[in-house]
């Protein structure tokens, strides 16, 4: 599904060269959810903004069913970003003026399609997301877990096949990120691909594959996916 | 939620700052109306005044050849004019299609006459018509009697026939020019023969510095009688409102109607009420661009702050996927409506101040302020200059790098 071939990313070429991201191959499946896992300053958001289309890395490629992102226009990346990927942001970044509703209708507002269907479409993702009967709620009348979801709803409403998550329980409590981290998990069982980057190392426990990232180097690579012998994932917990 | 949703939310969101860029425009364009709208409105009443006080276009016989000069216009020889120029050929003027634009109409007789063993110059008037074609005139004395009345030879020609077959108008009365008087040693209430005529002087005119000051002016049907020659004429000036026709028009019509006559144009009236109008119109476009510009600016540099502010915002939006055209739809969207809501706001309040300004301003009284083109231009103006000065802050948000987004969190 995507294919990471030997992508670095080096900030201030000119100057004095910092590698954020070095030589990084990496497979990521349909229906995986993998967790990137690194301390700060390791290159984790870097890796994600590559993966996300928003960010052109200095050498290499991202291959997504074959195709080469980064060789499209700029305007037809944000067509993939459009198609393609979901984003949770760590600070979840609702717009405070406008309602659930209408935030999670901001993943709709370029897609062709009537009003009506928008509404339809994301008033069941809200359901979906368990906020029915708070769609018309201002960020700010919501809990921090509510929020978390609607930003999950707008991740979702488009149908992307691939969801990146960044640091989704960075600002959480533990009990607000654990209903994150168990949404993402029920939206991966139903199909969507999960790509998640964390420090957190209980948030791994969530993934079928975790992906150790340490100053810019992915630790094992494509070839060594380390299996997640957490008992979340293996039928003990939550999974 | 569609894209121009997203302009009336982000619009709410930031009223304060958009009411203030609202009120900005309001004020440009209304200070524009206004300025249109009086400037409009003085450029028809200078125009009209300056049509009125003095002729622009002159008429005489179509085959002088020799010419003296009279009033600082060239016109036929008095002495030695050859066509042949008859009172009652003027009455077609009063059917051209621009009759209404022909103020004042004054037809004269000029010829020269023997004065105390000298010759002078001769003029019979209609004094109504005279005496309004030259409003600057000022009297010792009186005018000849009847010479206040309403003007006839603008009517047409056919009440001025009439009125001088009837015999009125002051016969036997004149009127000097004041270095003439003084030549002659005459004053109102002395009598002066000319040709046999016994004629009272009725007035003297203050010296204006024209060639009226060494005229004797008589009743036009007396002018007749004395230079014998009845109903003729060989010179007419006429004061023309062109504020809404050329002059070159008017002499146009006027020449297909009376070819008898060579009908000029007075280059000079023409060109002083060009300039005039000029520039008082330089006047409103240089205020009107200044003010256009700083509509501009205001737009300009509200807009950069805006999208200044709503980098994260931004930078979201594209990681959603919106194209650049859509982020610059949403900033041009906000300022289509704030710049339509400024030119409504703004014209409202324009014609507010000129009603308010009409009891007080003369020339507002003349014009209709209600212009649907003005109300048009005022609103195609201000989203020229939201539109215009929104496109970079639009560009530059559209250039926003998506990552930036990834980076405030």
């Amino acid at each position: 599904m995507i294919e990471l071939c030997d992508v670095t990313k080096t900030y201030n070429p000119q100057g004095a060269p910092v590698h954020a991201l070095y030589q990084a191959n990496l497979r990521v499946n349909e229906g995986e959810f993998a967790a990137i896992v690194g301390p700060s300053g390791s290159g984790k958001s870097t890796l994600l903004s590559v993966i996300g289309a928003m960010n052109p890395p200095t050498q290499g490629s991202m291959l997504v069913d074959g195709i080469d992102v980064y060789s499209l226009s700029v305007e037809k990346q944000a067509d993939f970003r459009h198609e393609y990927l979901g984003f949770v942001f760590q600070q979840l970044q609702l717009l405070p003026y406008l309602t659930a509703l209408e935030n999670v209708l901001l993943g709709l507002a370029i897609a062709r399609m009537r009003r009506a269907d928008k509404v339809q479409r994301a008033r069941e993702v809200l359901a979906r997301v368990g906020l029915a009967g708070k769609e018309d709620r201002l960020p700010g009348e919501l809990s921090g877990g509510e929020q978390g979801r609607v930003a999950v709803g707008r991740a979702l409403v488009n149908e992307p096949p691939l969801i990146l998550a960044d640091e989704p329980t960075g600002n959480l409590d533990s009990n607000t990120g654990v209903q994150i981290l168990t949404l993402l998990q029920e939206l991966n069982a139903a199909g969507h691909t999960v790509l998640m980057v964390t420090h957190d190392a209980q948030a791994t426990t969530y993934a079928q594959r975790i992906i150790p990232i340490l100053d810019g180097r992915l630790v094992d690579g494509d070839h060594d996916i380390t299996k997640n012998e957490n008992p979340a994932i293996n039928g003990n917990g939550k999974r | 939620m569609r894209l121009y949703d997203i302009s009336l939310k982000g619009l709410r969101r930031r009223l304060g700052r958009m009411l203030l860029l609202l009120l900005s425009l309001a004020t440009a364009v209304a200070t524009l109306v206004t300025l249109v709208t009086i400037t409009r409105s003085m450029n028809h009443s200078v125009a009209h005044r300056m049509d009125e006080f003095g002729a622009n276009i002159v008429i005489v016989p179509q085959a002088s050849d020799l010419a003296v000069s009279y009033g600082g216009i060239t016109v036929g020889s008095a002495a030695y004019d050859v066509g042949v120029l008859m009172l009652a050929d003027l009455e077609p003027i009063g059917s051209i299609r621009n009759a209404r634009n022909v103020s004042v109409l004054a037809p004269k007789l000029v010829s020269a006459v023997s004065l105390e063993s000298r010759e002078v110059l001769m003029a019979g008037v209609i004094f109504p018509d005279e005496i309004r074609l030259k409003q600057w005139w000022q009297v010792h004395g009186a005018y000849p009697v009847g010479a206040t009345d309403a003007p006839v030879a603008t009517l047409g020609g056919h009440r001025a026939m009439a009125q001088m077959e009837a015999g009125v108008s002051g016969a036997d009365q004149a009127v000097l020019g004041s270095r003439l008087a003084h030549e002659l040693g005459l004053a109102p209430g002395d009598m002066l023969v000319v040709e046999g005529r016994n004629l009272q002087i009725v007035g003297v005119l203050e010296e204006n510095g024209s060639q009226d000051d060494q005229i004797l002016f008589v009743d036009l049907t007396l002018a007749q009688q004395i230079a014998h020659r009845p109903g003729e004429i060989n010179l007419v000036e006429i004061a023309a409102l062109c504020s809404d026709c050329p002059v070159e028009e008017l002499v146009r019509q006027i020449s297909e109607v009376l070819p008898q006559g060579r009908v000029t144009a007075v280059r000079q009236a023409v060109t002083l009420r060009a300039e005039t109008v000029d520039q008082l119109t330089r006047f409103a476009v240089v205020v009107s661009a200044v003010v256009t510009l700083i509509g501009g600016l205001i737009v300009l540099t509200t807009m950069l702050g805006a999208v200044t502010e709503r980098r994260h915002e931004i930078g979201l939006f594209r990681a959603l996927g919106f194209r650049r055209a859509h982020i610059e739809r949403v900033i041009l969207g906000e300022a289509l409506v704030i710049s339509l809501a400024g030119g409504i706001v703004g014209w409202a309040a324009g014609m507010g101040v000129v009603a308010l300004l009409r009891p007080t301003i003369d020339e507002l009284a003349m014009t209709s302020p209600w212009d649907p083109a003005l109300a048009l231009a005022a609103l195609g103006g201000t989203l020229v200059v939201g539109l215009a000065g929104s496109l970079y802050p639009a560009l530059r948000a559209a250039a926003l790098d998506p990552v930036t987004a990834l980076r405030a969190l």
